[in-house]
């Protein structure tokens, strides 16, 4: 009994050497794994509310999201971690861009059409509101803030959308949201001067 | 957040909180799908490992299949040849690889028909 424990601890020393380094890999793997599947939680909501207030549509809004949670996994895995955030943010920034633009080319393309549209081609104001649900009175006054403020956001041009939701509800720095927009710290800063001043304007009583 | 908002206005604080609040009141639904495209995205980590020994498959086997050939064809002459208008081994292989042949090998092909047929154009 003891001979075998002494010999199989020496057989089992090279195996485990052998293995460490395909261990040590499959280790990392599962680290970049859970690591994605963190950032990408932390970030999927306001992500979401990002597409959503630039497309107008909580389908497109979804696809545009997953489409640049493919991307960063796809080509952008082996990156640092602390790139993911501006990454995932200017691959989202150009996936709601070119869908704006689809969306722009259809319009032009249907308007040579007579009449009819798809119904679901059509932004529904009604459709979009929220539900009419009795709530408390400080909820009724988040919902309408919240309702003001969205559609207020949505109708800002894109690049002073673009850098308001990043700058102030994702949170990133100026050269962070500079890389995600793919422009100068310069250009950011005046976009967002922009959109504050004129949220401030026609928000300013409301919130 | 940012390492800025330190210097935000009460307007930038009131503004991110109304929005933060959109954010937590998602709906199910909504939340359900974010959850299967993290899913999805993650799932392709995974994916090239599964499909670096598939890209070999076909390559495989068409090798399998030209190795079975040559020995069927250029093997020891120990197999009768076939006769004048008989089946040739390079047309019997053709009609194993063609796709767009019927499948003998199914359930349900009425062989006596192609047995008829090859009889009717021997006639």
């Amino acid at each position: 009994m003891t001979a075998f424990v002494t010999l199989a601890g020496v057989y089992n020393t090279p195996i485990r050497f052998q293995n460490s380094g395909a261990e040590r890999s499959q280790d990392q793997d599962l680290m970049t794994s859970r690591a994605l599947e963190q950032f990408l939680a932390s970030v999927e909501k306001r992500a979401f509310k990002i597409a959503q207030l630039g497309l107008r549509n909580d389908d497109d809004a979804l696809d545009a999201v997953q489409d640049a949670m493919m991307k960063l996994v796809q080509s952008y895995a082996s990156r640092d971690s602390g790139e993911w955030r501006p990454l995932f943010y200017r691959i989202l920034a150009n996936r709601i861009h070119d869908m704006q633009r689809r969306r722009t080319v259809r319009g032009r393309f249907l308007a040579w059409l007579p009449a009819r549209m798809d119904d679901d081609e059509e932004y529904d104001p009604v459709a979009e509101a929220p539900s009419a649900e009795p709530t408390p009175a400080r909820r009724l006054e988040i919902d309408e803030a919240i309702g003001v403020l969205e559609t207020a956001v949505a109708e800002l041009p894109p690049r002073q959308q673009q850098a308001f939701l990043l700058r102030n509800f994702e949170g990133l720095d100026v050269s962070e949201t500079a890389s995600a927009m793919g422009c100068s710290e310069g250009s950011v800063k005046t976009h967002y001067f922009r959109a504050l001043e004129t949220l401030r304007a026609r928000l300013g009583e409301v919130i | 957040m940012s390492q800025e908002s330190k210097q935000d206005t009460p307007f930038e604080e009131r503004t991110r909180e109304v929005l933060d609040e959109s954010a937590s009141r998602l709906d199910g639904r909504t939340l359900s799908r974010l959850t299967q495209a993290r899913h999805a995205a993650l799932e392709q980590l995974q994916r090239p490992q599964r499909q670096a020994w598939r890209m070999f498959v076909p390559a495989g086997v068409a090798a399998a299949a030209a190795l079975m050939l040559v020995m069927w064809v250029g093997g020891p002459g120990e197999r009768k040849s076939p006769g004048p208008g008989g089946p040739s081994p390079i047309e019997d292989f053709e009609l194993l690889t063609d796709a767009e042949a019927p499948d003998f090998v199914e359930d349900g092909v009425d062989l006596e028909f192609y047995e008829w047929a090859a009889g009717e154009l021997e006639s």
